[in-house]
């Protein structure tokens, strides 16, 4: 039997590289053995890409992508379909979990120079990916066709019609329609299950194939292809199988243990994560008192908000991402690492998050005066942080980066 | 670590922060507390019969159906359909679709009553549990009465019949000095001063004390935040083991973890 099935085995293997694959990219893929904590969130990801494919097709058994029954389908499916609650909230969870580990990801990838030579092209895919994230989201907030739903798609949507001359065409092509209506929801809904998450997919499968080109970064910044052994490995280096994938898999375990902790006690987040707004279906002849956006877009929303002119607001909020594209060519310092760059780095790095924080608190609440010049400082000081480093990260003194890990 | 623990501590602080912004129940102030109990199963029924008798008569529950009712609150079916379900054609499948058309109340109250199935979660019980005890009389208004949470509302107190007469009153109120405590005069007494603007119910007037209606009303509230999500009290039991999985599964998988990273340490 076992001849038998190596036998089978060999005749698969000569016609399709699983072997090669398997070693390359798992038994003998040479990884850091010295990585912290942050170096756990990209596998995290993943895992929840998975989750929110998985649930998200079992989602599209019940929903209705018309304007009539969206809404009343959402409470179809978590009344009558048998745990169908389970879908939607694992979804819905996912999604913000999708976002908080993705930006625990970008957060280490600053902190420890993810983005530096050669892994720039890293860097880039996993900032695609983040904006194709940013896009499947919102679409996704607009399916249920609750206020929230769309009050936001009618904030986010108008936003193209500040582009000049080709604006208000714009606005009626992605609307499809001279209002929000079935027309919107079927469009969103074909690109919010098809066409965005095939675009993800293949973004993240190149984001990890450009990653295992180059070979993943550590916390101190060491090049590890300095020192190899007789066999080229790296003398730093474990093999991903089975040692990254044990370590993987304790971070699985505490992330379900928070992911189910939010998903069956707190699943509206607050409000945060399911608005409470969006509990009424979506009427177009009453606004909210107050439209906000869910967490995961709030420093942006704040940004927007932050600028009296709707076109600034836009072109601002829009150079806030396109500035993260060009972090690797903004960053000068000879060390990677947080821990050997100098006092400079450190200040604005702490600034940037805590910038990031009270923009992200501003986008959830009302406008006053005071909140609106509070979002001017941290927008000031979030492209500062960006536009300065050429400057601080080449004029600064950094700690010598050591030879090995 | 400690940095990562300081920003989890920050981020939580700013959302505190973020909660506390606005008075949720109106010219109420802060809403009266309510925690629902989704297992008190009676409390579920008094309230399912409540809902039934006073307020489907204008409200539908369109996203619930009877049948499921009938199931999670153990009513049979046979005593749900002679006592709850108003018409021989509806069947135990049928959604709660209300008894009454939007065309013809809207006529009568200038604007169609909402369904309710979703109201807990939309206002929050709080919200709903403080609004239907907050009613007062207003002759200024076209039903004669008024609402705390929810200046203007368009219903009437239809519960004023059990609640009684609901009217603002004024009393004296001790004076709170800018440090927070009490004024005194120089013999040690209360400074008091006379505010107005609190409810205060007439005695004798309904047929249920004011103890009794709280609960009337409470377990009202239970089963509107019941049907707002049936599946509430499954989900917060399972989600225990659920947890309990995970910690079992990370409790393995560490000392899996620990054995083979002695290969290299």
């Amino acid at each position: 039997m076992t001849q038998q099935s190596s036998g089978i085995f060999n005749w698969i293997n000569t016609r399709l590289p699983i072997s090669n694959t398997y070693e390359r990219h798992l038994s003998k893929h040479p990884v850091p053995k010295k990585v912290n904590f942050w170096y756990l969130f990209g596998a995290l990801a993943s895992v929840v890409l998975i989750i929110q494919i998985v649930s998200g097709i079992w989602l599209m058994f019940g929903y209705e992508n018309t304007e009539e029954g969206a809404f009343a389908s959402v409470e179809y499916i978590m009344r009558d379909i048998e745990y169908g609650w389970i879908i939607r909230y694992m979804h819905t969870t996912g999604a913000s979990m999708f976002f908080a580990v993705v930006y625990l990801h970008m957060f280490r990838g600053l902190l420890y120079g993810s983005y530096h030579k050669p892994r720039e092209l890293v860097w880039i895919f996993g900032m695609t990916i983040y904006l194709v994230m940013m896009a499947e989201g919102f679409l996704g907030y607009v399916l249920p066709y609750g206020q929230m739903s769309y009050w936001g798609a009618q904030v986010i949507i108008s936003l193209f019609g500040a582009i000049p001359y080709i604006g208000e065409s714009l606005e009626l092509w992605v609307r499809g329609d001279y209002y929000i209506s079935g027309a919107t929801i079927s469009r969103f809904f074909a690109l919010h299950v098809v066409a965005l998450p095939l675009i993800l997919i293949a973004l993240v499968f190149m984001h990890l194939v450009a990653l295992h080109e180059v070979g993943a970064g550590n916390p101190d910044g060491v090049d590890i292809e300095k020192y190899l052994d007789e066999d080229g490995v790296p003398l730093d280096s474990v093999p991903f199988f089975p040692y990254k994938v044990l370590n993987a898999l304790v971070a699985i375990g505490v992330f379900g243990i928070v992911f189910s902790f939010i998903m069956f006690f707190f699943p509206e987040g607050g409000g945060y994560m399911l608005e409470l707004a969006n509990f009424e279906e979506a009427n177009p002849l009453s606004t909210p008192e107050h439209i906000a956006p869910v967490w995961y877009y709030s420093p942006y929303y704040a940004m927007l908000r932050a600028v009296p002119d709707k076109l600034g607001g836009l072109l601002v909020m829009a150079a806030a991402i396109a500035i993260l594209f060009v972090v690797p060519w903004l960053d000068r310092s000879k060390a990677a690492s947080i821990r050997y760059k100098g006092i400079l780095s450190k200040i604005a790095m702490t600034m940037f998050i805590v910038s990031w924080l009270m923009l992200a608190w501003l986008g959830t609440v009302p406008v006053t005066a005071l909140r609106t010049t509070l979002s001017i400082i941290g927008t000031v000081i979030y492209f500062a942080f960006f536009l300065l480093m050429p400057i601080y990260t080449s004029i600064e003194k950094t700690k010598p980066v050591p030879e090995r890990l | 670590m400690k940095k990562f623990c300081f920003l989890i501590f920050l981020f939580l602080s700013i959302n505190s922060v973020v909660a506390a912004v606005g008075a949720p129940c109106g010219d109420y102030g802060e809403c009266d507390a309510f925690k629902p109990q989704l297992t008190n199963i009676e409390s579920l029924q008094l309230g399912a019969l409540t809902f039934i008798n006073h307020c489907y008569g204008c409200h539908s529950l369109k996203y619930s159906r009877w049948g499921r009712i009938s199931k999670d609150l153990d009513i049979p079916e046979k005593i749900l359909t002679e006592n709850l379900v108003f018409g021989s054609d509806v069947k135990l499948g049928d959604r709660m679709t209300g008894s009454m058309q939007s065309a013809v109340s809207e006529g009568w109250f200038g604007i169609a009553p909402p369904d309710l199935t979703l109201v807990t979660r939309l206002h929050g019980s709080d919200w709903v549990y403080t609004y239907l005890r907050t009613f007062y009389e207003d002759s200024s208004k076209p039903y004669g009465v008024n609402n705390m949470v929810y200046p203007g509302a368009a219903m009437p107190n239809v519960l004023a019949l059990m609640q009684g007469q609901q009217i603002l009153s004024c009393k004296d109120v001790p004076i709170i000095a800018s440090n927070g405590g009490v004024r005194r005069d120089e013999f040690g007494n209360d400074i008091t001063e006379e505010k107005c603007g609190y409810l205060k119910t007439i005695e004798g007037s309904g047929k249920l004390t004011e103890q009794e209606f709280d609960d009337y009303i409470f377990n009202l509230v239970n089963f509107m935040t019941y049907v707002g999500e049936p599946s509430r009290s499954v989900r917060e039991r399972m989600g225990w083991y659920v947890i309990l999985f995970f910690v079992v599964f990370t409790a393995f998988s560490y000392l899996l973890y620990r054995e083979y990273q002695k290969d290299y340490h």
